[in-house]
């Protein structure tokens, strides 16, 4: 996580968007990386002197290419970013829907874009809830339910449903060993859950396999949901995808909507990030060459490098599973199946 | 290009006299045929009596459809002919017989035989039901005989080259309709006492569209345009000048085909070249000139990947792909359809054009396309079509059978191989039609007989079919994206994205 601000490359204003970001999400554990980059954004607009429409669009692109940057893993960010760059363009590009005259001036768009943009702030951190009271009547009374990672909405779905008194459940919480930021959220949940008289047992990755056979469905959180219903998501998701699947067990999504990212992966190794998972050394430690399998089906294998690598390591890096092993995205907006993302994303884009 | 076509436009006027068989018949063509002449000559008539030569010649088109089309015994209501019509049905059929000067399809050397493969192909119509026998209800027809007299040369020109294959493709042949419609509207006058919009579609354009469907069975692109076109021209104010509605149907026709088509394709070789990644081993299926533009976009930006081209006959689209990518510099390997199970091996992103896709997210493409996906997503590579939103269709297809293409038969032997069989000869059954015939015929030509007669065999055989159809349906579990000029789509958006593109 190493923060470097590239004042150097800033010809507009002299806002840093990184650290406001940065402090943005420090500040509000509850929030994502895709509404604080909104927030952050926002944030810019207000700070900046821009007047006219090209100005704000142009302001907008450079904020966010420089917020890009400095992430090792945009993906998520770039859902938010990319939404927010969307709605500012169609909104400024009819200015009629804002039920201001065409002898408004620019400053009134402005505003309303600004009251807008916290507006979407606003909703987005409702829509935790709203998951939450959609996604709990997937688990029935008996059931025994897998997750993984540090996911916030999964935790507050199955929070919610820990706090409806008719339902008992027990969890199986896949919690990896690594010093991953994940780990913190993920003891969290399970503590919560066991305080709510919920049996939570912790296994680790290798384990999930092995206690499929008395798991009835899977729910995981998202980093991104790609336009053909897939999910971007923390290693390991994939495979547990793939062993829910050939035990015939239901998985299920959780995904705020502004998690949809435009962003359309075929394989592992075609996301538009770097991750050192896959490295290939010999017996003398120098450098084996880091390349990308070309075998489709490599799953990572993430315990055999777990080590000293900047960029995205093992214990930051994702995976992606293919939406043919996904039964239903539980969003705020309702259950969509995979393949009605990229019916939502493309509402959004056109 | 239109050398040939022209020739061919003198020439048939002259094809009454060529029947010869019957002395009375060509008395009664010329009958017959003094009168549509008047028709033109006289565009001073009124109205009404206007109307009633419409229907005359259209009764009389009707009467050509039925005489070049065997197989309309399927299709059902028969309309009332008087005596007239059947006189001319019949000199219809004589003109069947005569030799067709120009054909390109390159399976065949000579089209002597025509009629009595004609003869023969009722019989066998009839049996071929099994399966696809519903989709010989529609009658090829390769040459401009019988056309009707309102079609225009540039449709004249442009039906021959479709029949030929020398226009093919979805796009290719919907683009080449749009701009050969174009000098159909261009030199179209409308005549006194109708409106433009209301004449120029129901009874200027329609035979034009009628020929070409003749000629080919219209694509689903071609479908659409002219929907498109056909709406665009019904909404032309009545009031608008003549000339002024004119120009601005030739301006839309231009962005049509600039918009739905040049930007698109544009729009979506630069998206699908981003999928190209170094190293990469693309394999393709026969031709699609999208895959090709996309090809060559991402060698031009200096990617370095092969190229697999998997292929089949009989059109053999492949090979001239094949041939100009190798000719940019691009390492290509060439299979046969047969070998695809192995081409699949050495490939590791599938790319595959679309004649259409349909609403429910299956693709209908050249007929081997569906062997080659599954066979990729057997091995799990992406499986990755192009596809302009002007060949989305909200139709759907669960299976090849229902709807499908059949091209004429004798094309799936080639010269060579009709040759290659002419050994067997001695082979036939005795009662086989075609041996009888030629027995019959004289002892001169029956010691030497030429490859067509192999076809001859096949047609007069009990038992044995040609069956060669133009597409297949690959189904939607096999796609794993679908590159549109409005992004990348899961096959299940298809719809969606239709939607869009036919309400904005």
């Amino acid at each position: 996580m190493s923060v470097h601000t590239p004042t150097a490359e800033k010809p507009l204003p002299d806002f840093d968007i990184v650290s406001t970001y940065r402090s943005i999400l420090a500040g509000d554990t509850e929030l994502t990386m895709p509404v604080a980059a909104i927030e952050a954004l926002v944030e810019a607009i207000a700070h900046s002197s821009v007047s006219t429409v090209a100005e704000t669009l142009a302001l907008l692109e450079h904020h966010t290419a420089v917020l890009k940057a400095s992430i090792a893993n945009p993906i998520s960010l770039s859902a938010g970013t990319d939404l927010f760059q969307r709605y500012l363009i169609t909104t400024l590009n009819r200015p009629a829907a804002l039920n201001l005259g065409p002898g408004d001036d620019f400053r009134a768009i402005r505003n309303h874009l600004l009251s807008n943009g916290r507006l979407f702030v606003e909703r987005a951190k409702q829509s935790r809830e709203k998951i939450a009271s959609f996604g709990k009547h997937f688990i029935r009374d008996g059931a025994t339910v897998l997750t993984n990672g540090g996911s916030r909405v999964v935790g507050a779905l199955l929070r919610r449903a820990a706090e409806s008194s008719t339902m008992r459940f027990r969890v199986v919480y896949v919690l990896s060993d690594s010093k991953s930021s994940d780990l913190k959220e993920g003891d969290q949940i399970v503590a919560d859950l066991r305080a709510h008289n919920v049996p939570v047992a912790t296994i680790p990755d290798s384990a999930v396999a092995y206690s499929l056979g008395e798991v009835d469905m899977v729910i995981v959180g998202a980093e991104g949901v790609v336009e053909n219903g897939g999910i971007i998501s923390r290693l390991g998701t994939y495979q547990m995808g793939l062993l829910a699947k050939s035990k015939g067990k239901p998985f299920y999504v959780v995904a705020e909507s502004h998690k949809f990212v435009r962003l359309y992966p075929l394989s592992q190794f075609d996301l538009p990030i770097e991750q050192k998972v896959l490295e290939f050394r010999v017996a003398d430690d120098t450098k084996g060459a880091a390349s990308k399998a070309s075998e489709d089906e490599g799953i990572a294998d993430m315990n055999g490098t777990k080590a000293k690598c900047s960029g995205l390591n093992a214990d930051d890096a994702v995976d992606f599973t293919p939406p043919d092993l996904i039964s239903g995205i539980i969003t705020e907006s309702g259950v969509l199946t995979p393949s009605a993302v990229s019916e939502e994303l493309i509402k959004i884009w056109f | 290009m239109s050398g040939p076509v022209e020739g061919e436009a003198v020439a048939s006027p002259a094809v009454p006299a060529q029947a010869p068989n019957d002395p009375t018949a060509p008395a009664k063509t010329d009958a017959k045929d003094a009168k549509p002449e008047g028709d033109g000559a006289s565009k001073k008539m009124s109205g009404a009596e206007l109307k009633k030569l419409k229907q005359a010649e259209k009764q009389a088109k009707r009467a050509q459809a039925k005489a070049v089309g065997p197989a309309t015994v399927q299709q059902g209501g028969i309309p009332k002919e008087n005596q007239k019509q059947k006189e001319q049905k019949q000199s219809q059929k004589k003109d069947e017989s005569r030799p067709l000067p120009i054909r390109r399809r390159p399976s065949q050397s000579n089209a002597v035989p025509q009629q009595q493969a004609r003869k023969e192909s009722k019989r066998d119509q009839k049996q071929l039901g099994l399966f696809f026998g519903h989709l010989y209800s529609q009658p090829r027809q390769h040459s401009m005989v019988g056309a009707s007299k309102d079609v225009h040369p540039a449709v004249l020109a442009l039906g021959l080259q479709y029949s030929s294959y020398v226009i093919c493709g979805s796009t290719a042949r919907m683009v080449a309709m749009l701009l050969a419609f174009k000098a159909v509207i261009e030199s179209y006058q409308t005549p006194v006492g109708t409106s433009l919009a209301r004449h120029l579609t129901n009874h200027h354009l329609s035979p034009q569209i009628d020929y070409l469907r003749g000629c080919r069975p219209l694509s689903i692109s071609m479908g659409n345009a002219i929907r498109w076109l056909k709406d665009l021209i019904i909404k032309i104010d009545p009031s608008t000048p003549e000339a002024e509605a004119k120009r601005d149907l030739v301006e839309e026709i231009d962005m049509f085909i600039r918009e739905r088509v040049t930007a698109a394709q544009k729009l979506i070789r630069d998206q699908a070249a981003t999928k190209i990644l170094p190293g990469d081993v693309i394999l393709t299926y026969a031709s699609s000139s999208i895959v090709e533009q996309t090809i060559l976009q991402a060698h031009k930006a200096g990617v370095p990947f092969t190229v697999i081209v998997v292929d089949s006959k009989p059109l053999f689209e492949g090979k001239t792909l094949a041939r100009k990518l190798a000719n940019q510099g691009i390492n290509v390997r060439y299979y046969l359809i047969t070998g695809a199970s192995h081409a699949v091996k050495g490939a590791s992103k599938v790319f595959l054009g679309a004649h259409a896709m349909m609403s429910n997210g299956r693709l209908y493409s050249r007929v081997g396309t569906a062997l080659v996906s599954m066979l990729a997503r057997s091995h799990s590579l992406p499986v990755i079509v192009l596809c302009e939103s002007v060949k989305f269709t909200e139709k759907v297809a669960l299976d090849s059978i229902v709807g499908n293409e059949v091209a004429p038969a004798d094309e799936i032997l080639s010269e060579a191989e009709r040759a290659s069989l002419l050994p067997l000869e001695p082979h036939l059954p005795t009662t086989h039609p075609s041996k009888n015939k030629n027995d019959d015929k004289s002892a001169t030509e029956d010691t030497k007989s030429g490859p067509l007669d192999v076809l001859k065999w096949v047609e007069g055989s009990e038992n044995l079919h040609h069956l060669q159809v133009l597409y297949d349906v690959t189904p939607a579990e096999y796609i794993n994206m679908v590159i549109t000029e409005y992004g990348s789509l899961p096959p299940s958006s298809v719809p969606v994205v239709h939607r869009l593109s036919t309400n904005t």
